[in-house]
């Protein structure tokens, strides 16, 4: 299988992710934080571990300020629905995924209000005057994805969050499709709350996602229970990250995960980001030359776009075009709406959806050609 | 008992604190805290192997709460 699916979920994963959730099942699956004896602390410890090296990678304040979570889209609800009161708006931008849109949908019942800033591809100025005018006297947050998960369009979030600073309004950043491949910098930033899944560019198991919480203003925890910590207090404890881990954590793929963010510090972000974009870029081409090709977003320039692209054939359904794929050629690609319906609307897919390629760290050229060779026939096959 | 004890309200603080002073040469060791020092709930302490005014000193240098100090010669 030519695995091009990386956008949904990376494969496959670094040899010492899959070692790691093997050894902490064998050796030592006790509770973390739960225990005294010394396979409780060796699990607490990984997960310490895990908390530090995502601190070291994403340059927060500390390792506690880290919460791990299920999923982005749990680390998402927490801040969304954690900090917005009846009364408050928000602003999101034009390409946010189901997991931020959803959320606000819900909280409308309560009277919660958002606008969508339309983001500008290439013009980062337009895109941030476009949020500054969304901007209301009772804005009490923006959630904007650092990349759009279907056309892989930058937005500037440090300036949108360094915008929301000077208003007075909580900024919080998707990261889910940009982190381990962006570089991410949370020392002196605007963003107080940075959101990502564990399981793609962090090359995690599925199960994971990251909460880091950059900011005095802590949210409401969704959940409440036992932490392992300060229990004679029938109260959620308000120290971090307990706050937000109540219940037994995932500690095999915590412990995978560890070893995916250790694999990403080792790489770099930067070497990542370029040789995935050389592949991108290499497959925009390929594919810009092929007749009855569909493309909806300009050539990937890194400043831009981070590696992700959606395409079309004319006369080809989304669907039918990923099914051909992956039955005929086995490459496995995603189709349809990617749970983004917004940014489908912005670019006139939200009928017909599109086929989207990503890359990772294990991504090849000749994948690349592959997929370029398939496609061609398709298209001939057709005629 | 003859040991020194600083209590945290979590593993992760214990650990933190435990990392804190292994940089500046204090060796501890994390553990639940016994009953007998804290009734308060579940926490964590470090047993502290040096000198626990100067690591108290360190570790509320480096911003982490300690929620309680049992020294050797008051238990």
């Amino acid at each position: 299988m030519i695995y091009l699916d990386n956008g949904a979920t990376t494969f496959p994963k670094p040899y010492s992710v899959k070692n790691a959730v093997m050894k902490s099942i064998h050796c030592y699956g006790a509770n973390p934080g739960r225990s005294g004896h010394k396979m409780s602390l060796k699990a607490a410890e990984t997960v310490y571990s895990c908390r530090e090296n995502a601190s070291v990678l994403f340059k927060c304040k500390s390792p506690e300020n880290v919460i791990i979570m299920p999923n982005c889209t749990t680390a998402l609800n927490t801040v969304i629905k954690g900090i917005l009161s009846p009364g408050d708006h928000a602003v999101i931008s034009s390409l946010e995924h189901n997991a931020v849109v959803r959320p606000l949908e819900k909280l409308k019942e309560i009277g919660v209000e958002y606008s969508i800033a339309e983001c500008i591809p290439c013009d980062d100025e337009a895109t941030i005057d476009n949020f500054r005018k969304s901007f209301k006297s009772n804005t009490r947050l923006v959630i904007c994805t650092h990349a759009s998960n279907v056309f892989g369009i930058k937005l500037p979030v440090e300036r949108i969050a360094a915008l929301c600073r000077i208003n007075g309004i909580l900024c919080c950043v998707d990261a889910a499709q940009t982190a381990g491949i962006e570089d991410i910098d949370l020392t002196d930033s605007c963003i107080d709350y940075l959101c990502t899944a564990g399981h793609k560019g962090l090359y995690g198991p599925m199960g994971t996602g990251l909460l880091i919480i950059n900011s005095d203003i802590i949210p409401e925890s969704l959940i409440q229970g036992g932490t392992g910590s300060m229990s004679s207090e029938l109260t959620q404890p308000s120290i971090l990250p307990d706050k937000f881990e109540s219940g037994t954590p995932n500690l095999p793929c915590i412990a995978g995960l560890n070893e995916g963010i250790k694999f990403v510090i080792d790489k770099t972000t930067k070497r990542i980001r370029e040789d995935e974009s050389i592949l991108m870029n290499m497959l925009y081409n390929g594919l810009s030359k092929i007749r009855n090709v569909v493309l909806y977003a300009p050539p990937p320039e890194i400043k831009y776009f981070t590696p992700v692209l959606s395409f079309n054939i004319v006369g080809f359904s989304s669907e039918e075009i990923s099914s051909i794929l992956d039955s005929n050629y086995s490459i496995a690609t995603r189709a349809g709406l990617h749970c983004a319906p917004l940014a489908h609307k912005q670019f006139g897919t939200e009928d017909i959806g599109t086929v989207r390629a990503v890359m990772s760290a294990f991504s090849t050229p000749s994948q690349v050609q592959l997929l370029l060779r398939a496609v061609k026939e398709i298209i001939y096959t057709k005629k | 008992m003859n040991n020194n004890y600083l209590i945290f309200f979590s593993v992760t603080l214990a650990i933190k604190a435990r990392e804190v002073l292994r940089k500046n040469g204090i060796n501890s060791k994390v553990i639940k805290t016994p009953n007998k020092i804290s009734n308060k709930g579940c926490s964590y302490s470090l047993v502290i192997f040096g000198d626990i005014n100067r690591a108290v000193d360190i570790i509320e240098r480096s911003g982490i709460k300690i929620s309680g100090i049992i020294a050797a010669d008051s238990q």
